[in-house]
């Protein structure tokens, strides 16, 4: 009695093939458009650009302490500046901001930056 | 379950971003997740919003599939998963209005299924989930034994026994020789 299956077709979602069908295409679909999402350019950077400024700012925190700790006052004290690169990226990384690649050259350096 | 192409090649290929085998692993286990969705929430539309859900959400992560032969196992844990969230929102949103709006939207497929439907699901609330998940894969999706024990992660002895005590007590409850089928 208990090795014959129990009849479940009333619970069959593929009963009505057409509908079902076209769920399985949705599926389908909606996956390979998120898909193309994930590897599009404008994705990849937005995943990339979090912790790249995040090892950018722990590498100027460590060059701004191994500079303070090793140099004169004038030079102290122009690393103290707001407008230090170490300050500004360590800045942006605690408060979360995503600055545009133009900001990150010109704090960085870059001096023939288009406006 | 899938044997042509096997899936862990799906996998590999969907991996790789080939629109066809979204495509194929969608059509070969949508109604496995159906099978595990119900078993959680209990109602057959929302098993089925569930399992679309679900297999989304799986084919976004499918990068994090470090073992495509283990797929099924991989893919069962996320819809248990996304069933139980379900499930809670569900306790949180509805009222009896609800309910009997859901059981009208069964009424939809027909009298005679939605009859028989309603008592299944009733049966079925009968059992542990365990149980329900094996009797659904095994008894509406027709995977082997071992095909249930790889993908929930238990030994065929045990889905064999599941299996055997599921039947046992939906037969009890169903109570009718019309509920039963071909032999499994």
């Amino acid at each position: 009695m208990t090795d014959q299956k129990i009849d479940f077709s009333a619970l069959d979602p593929s009963r009505d093939a057409k509908r079902w069908e076209s769920l399985i295409e949705s599926v389908a679909s909606r996956a390979v458009a998120a898909r193309r999402r994930q590897v599009s350019l404008p994705y990849q950077l937005m995943a990339w650009m979090r912790p790249a400024l995040a090892i950018a700012a722990a590498a100027a925190v460590v060059t701004w302490v191994g500079a303070l700790t090793s140099s004169g006052t004038d030079s102290a004290a122009a690393l103290e500046s707001e407008e230090h690169p170490a300050f500004v990226l360590s800045r942006w990384a605690m408060a979360d901001e995503r600055p545009s690649t133009k900001k990150i050259y010109q704090v960085l350096g870059g001096q023939n930056v288009r406006e | 379950m899938p044997s042509d192409p096997p899936t862990a090649d799906l996998v590999v290929r969907a991996q790789r971003g080939e629109a066809r085998a979204f495509e194929a692993l969608a059509r070969e286990h949508l109604r496995a997740a159906y099978s595990i969705a119900l078993a959680v929430v209990g109602r057959p539309a929302d098993a089925e919003d569930v399992a679309q859900n679900a297999l989304l959400i799986a084919f976004e992560r499918i990068d994090t599939c470090r073992q495509p032969e283990r797929f099924s196992g991989w893919l069962v844990r996320i819809v248990r998963n996304q069933a139980k969230n379900w499930l809670s929102r569900r306790k949180l949103r509805e009222s009896p209005a609800q309910d009997r709006t859901e059981e009208q939207r069964d009424d939809a497929a027909g009298p005679e299924v939605a009859l028989s439907r309603g008592r299944l699901v009733q049966a079925l609330g009968q059992i542990s989930q365990v149980q329900r998940e094996i009797v659904l894969l095994h008894d509406l999706e027709g995977w082997t034994h071992a095909e249930i024990a790889a993908a929930l992660d238990i030994s065929e002895v045990m889905s064999r026994q599941h299996l055997f005590q599921a039947r046992q007590k939906l037969r009890v409850q169903l109570a009718e020789p019309a509920c039963v089928g071909g032999v499994g």
